[in-house]
């Protein structure tokens, strides 16, 4: 019963997520492009929770679909046009494109089936924060404190970017 | 696991269904009388001047910024908190260099004018 | 847990912190220059530091990040890569209309990202580490907010750039489905030679070739280091490269010791387009930041071709190419900017009459252009000596002999150049102003080029000791 639970809420979790990725690149307006973004975003943080990593759910929730899909669509109120139809066109070439696609996901399928995969019998973790934490704080020190200093280098350069090109 | 979840989903598809039924609903009983007021977008009860896409500031933009750089922040400082006791003194002083490191992110913000609403 | 090992990245992102700090205490119509002053002292102060730390091999929690001289070898390449840049470009920021403290901090957080690069030992740290220092470059390369095409320098880096991170990324989670690891010691226990790992290992190596500017990853390369303000374009073509050599090496030897099988063919195909490519299209350029871009390109091309040795002379012959690569490149840059300052664009005909301007910068870019084409007695031509011979005793004869030709070739380019310095009459009669800190720069990468040339014994060594410290070899 559990079994089939979870497979049909896959099934039904990565329709939405691929459904929502090629909207964002077919759709010919910008900010539907953004909000199936966010959905997007949505169906990978449900597939997160199926793989028992609840707490990059929640932080693919809270930072994905809560703040990044905002800060691109606040982009995209940034620019000046006098409507929204046709923002996001194609690229000439929606062929080639299609066929260099096309060539990467056949790829990527024979090399999955060609890998012998080896499946983990341990428990998945049932306390995942403490988990993280843990790890964090003690042996991926160096890249938590490298992350700080990579937020502040971003902080200080939107604003120097934003603020210098803003008054010539 | 799938038990704790069952309810998520329960609110889920309750929280679908219902726009959904008032939308419904108030299709199928509303009396059509349209008319030229009645279909204009409504703003306040003041005509609308111009087109609705307009340019907005970059102060929105930097506010946003600033929200996802404190928006990550929160999810480490969330990790620290729940295991606070166990990490110990080491662990306080990293996320106190951490905290520090974005105090002078925000201090630098604050001065450039990036908090300012003009 | 031994934290000393940190002292000199701390150290850095420290300086980098109190300059922000300084920067916003001074007031605002103060020119920066003194911060400028005190980035290159603190920096200068670091690589004193780093000198006494050859020998050390420990690391830091689980060996997730670790030193040794092979990563101490790299952390002062980029750290005098940034001091002579710094002692190059206080001019150039100064002509900046503002944020010239960001300017310096934010270089110094690009280095700690290089830094953090070469000492990483799992692939989480590395992508951090590239990620700041891309990051900041991001920034970095659009600063000329008057200028378009500065920002659409930085437009293209940061949507390229992005791209190929997250072909990085994908790789990683490859190599952690097919291993269950991403500490390289760890890798190289679990590695098989499945259809998986290599694709994850291929997707890895790609992001890293984008961030060294491989052809055919290098489309980005012309049109940013052309675009960017000339001292970051200085660091791109050092720092930028020389780090993602650094992370390649370690990964290469330690992580991903058994698909050296696979990877001998692929690196030598692509080595030997991108010296070809590289030459070839260097020689239509006449804007100088562009042809040095393909020079680059170029040189990048040759130091992978140590990589395919798979041994310790193998590596320290890169090793030694990418120091005197790093020396060469200050003095080329150097006097672009210079001369950038005196005509106020970068083609190559500016260059004309330089030796009657400024003989010692015309010997400078000279020296530093025939060491890049590998004519001895210069540097250059010690760095290719070993580069290639280690290759042909490896069997790798055509390679060999291929970069031997597209050497030179590339003399004739490079000698372009000269030809434009020592021949053509100066076009515009004006004083010609070199400053002080320039001047030192210029002096420093002329002199040390030399002497590695003359005498490549003390580096040679330094270069077997960093190469034999990556513990498999």
């Amino acid at each position: 019963m559990d079994d089939l639970v979870y497979t049909i809420a896959f099934y039904i979790l990565a329709a939405i997520t691929i459904a929502s990725a090629i909207g964002v690149v077919t759709k010919h307006n910008l900010v539907h492009s953004a909000l199936l973004m966010a959905l997007c975003f949505i169906g990978i943080s449900g597939l997160y929770v199926l793989l028992q990593a609840d707490f990059l759910a929640a932080v693919q929730i809270l930072v994905y679909s809560g703040a990044v899909a905002i800060l691109i669509v606040l982009g995209i109120m940034l620019t000046q046009r006098r409507s929204m139809e046709n923002t996001n066109p194609n690229s000439g070439w929606p062929r080639g494109a299609a066929v260099v696609c096309a060539l990467l996901f056949v790829v990527i399928l024979i090399v999955i089936a060609a890998t012998p995969w080896h499946y983990s019998s341990s428990m998945a973790a049932q306390d995942t924060p403490s988990v993280l934490a843990r790890l964090l704080f003690t042996d991926y020190m160096v890249a938590f404190e490298a992350a700080a200093v990579l937020l502040l280098a971003a902080m200080m350069g939107a604003i120097v970017l934003a603020k210098g090109g803003e008054e010539k | 696991m799938l038990h704790d979840y069952a309810n998520i989903g329960m609110l889920l598809v309750i929280a679908l269904l219902f726009p959904f039924l008032a939308l419904g609903a108030s299709y199928i009983i509303q009396p059509r009388r349209p008319g030229v007021e009645k279909s204009m977008p409504y703003e306040c009860g003041v005509d609308t001047v111009g087109t609705t896409w307009v340019q907005f500031r970059i102060s929105y933009f930097l506010y946003a910024l600033i929200f996802v750089v404190f928006d990550v922040e929160t999810i480490f400082l969330y990790l620290w908190a729940i295991k606070f006791q166990q990490l110990g003194l080491a662990a306080f002083i990293e996320m106190f260099v951490f905290m520090m490191v974005l105090v002078i992110g925000l201090g630098y913000a604050w001065n450039k004018g990036g908090l300012e609403w003009k | 847990m031994n934290i000393t090992l940190l002292t000199s990245e701390i150290a850095i992102i420290c300086l980098s912190l109190l300059i922000i700090i300084l920067d916003l205490l001074l007031p605002r119509f103060e020119t920066r220059r003194s911060l400028g002053y005190l980035a290159a002292a603190g920096v200068a102060g670091v690589f004193a530091y780093t000198c006494t730390q050859y020998g050390v091999s420990a690391t830091v929690y689980q060996g997730l990040f670790t030193l040794d001289s092979f990563a101490l070898f790299f952390k002062q390449i980029f750290l005098l890569a940034i001091l002579l840049t710094l002692l190059f470009s206080f001019d150039y920021v100064e002509g900046l209309a503002k944020y010239q403290g960001e300017f310096y901090a934010l270089l110094l957080l690009a280095v700690a990202g290089m830094m953090i690069m070469a000492s990483a030992n799992d692939l989480l740290t590395v992508f951090i580490g590239t990620e700041l220092m891309t990051v900041t470059f991001y920034i970095l390369v659009g600063y000329q907010f008057n200028s378009s095409k500065s920002s659409e320098a930085g437009m293209k880096y940061m949507i390229l750039g992005s791209v190929s991170s997250a072909v990085l990324l994908y790789g990683v989670s490859w190599v952690y489905g097919c291993t269950g690891s991403i500490v390289f010691e760890q890798i190289a226990k679990h590695a098989n030679t499945s259809l998986g790992m290599l694709f994850g290992f291929g997707l890895i190596v790609a992001g890293l070739f984008f961030k060294m500017a491989l052809i055919p990853f290098h489309m980005w390369a012309p049109e940013i280091y052309e675009g960017a303000p000339t001292p970051i374009t200085a660091m791109l073509s050092m720092g930028s490269k020389v780090a993602g050599l650094a992370v390649l090496l370690r990964m290469v030897f330690i992580a991903f010791v058994p698909m050296q099988a696979y990877w001998g063919g692929i690196v030598s195909i692509i080595a030997a387009i991108t010296m070809i490519g590289g030459t070839v299209i260097a020689m239509w350029q006449t804007n100088i930041k562009r042809m040095m871009a393909y020079s680059s390109i170029t040189q990048a091309g040759y130091m992978i071709v140590g990589l395919l040795s798979a041994d310790a002379s193998g590596i320290k012959s890169v090793l030694f190419y990418a120091m005197l690569y790093m020396f060469a490149n200050v003095g080329v840059f150097a006097t672009i900017i210079a001369v950038k300052k005196h005509h106020g664009s970068n083609e190559i005909k500016d260059f004309s009459g330089l030796a009657q301007q400024s003989p010692l910068l015309a010997v400078v870019m000279t020296v530093s252009l025939l060491s890049m084409a590998g004519i001895p007695p210069m540097a250059g031509f010690a760095g290719k000596l070993y580069v290639f011979s280690t290759v042909i005793e490896k069997g790798y004869l055509w390679l060999g002999l291929l970069g031997f030709v597209m050497s030179m070739i590339s003399v004739y380019y490079y000698l372009n150049v000269t030809k434009v310095i020592y021949m053509n009459e100066p076009c515009v009669q004006k004083e010609f102003i070199v400053s002080q800190p320039l001047r030192i720069a210029a002096l420093i990468s002329l002199l040390a080029t030399l002497w590695i040339g003359i005498y490549p014994g003390p580096l040679a060594e330094l270069a077997n000791t960093a190469a034999r410290s990556l513990s498999i070899l």
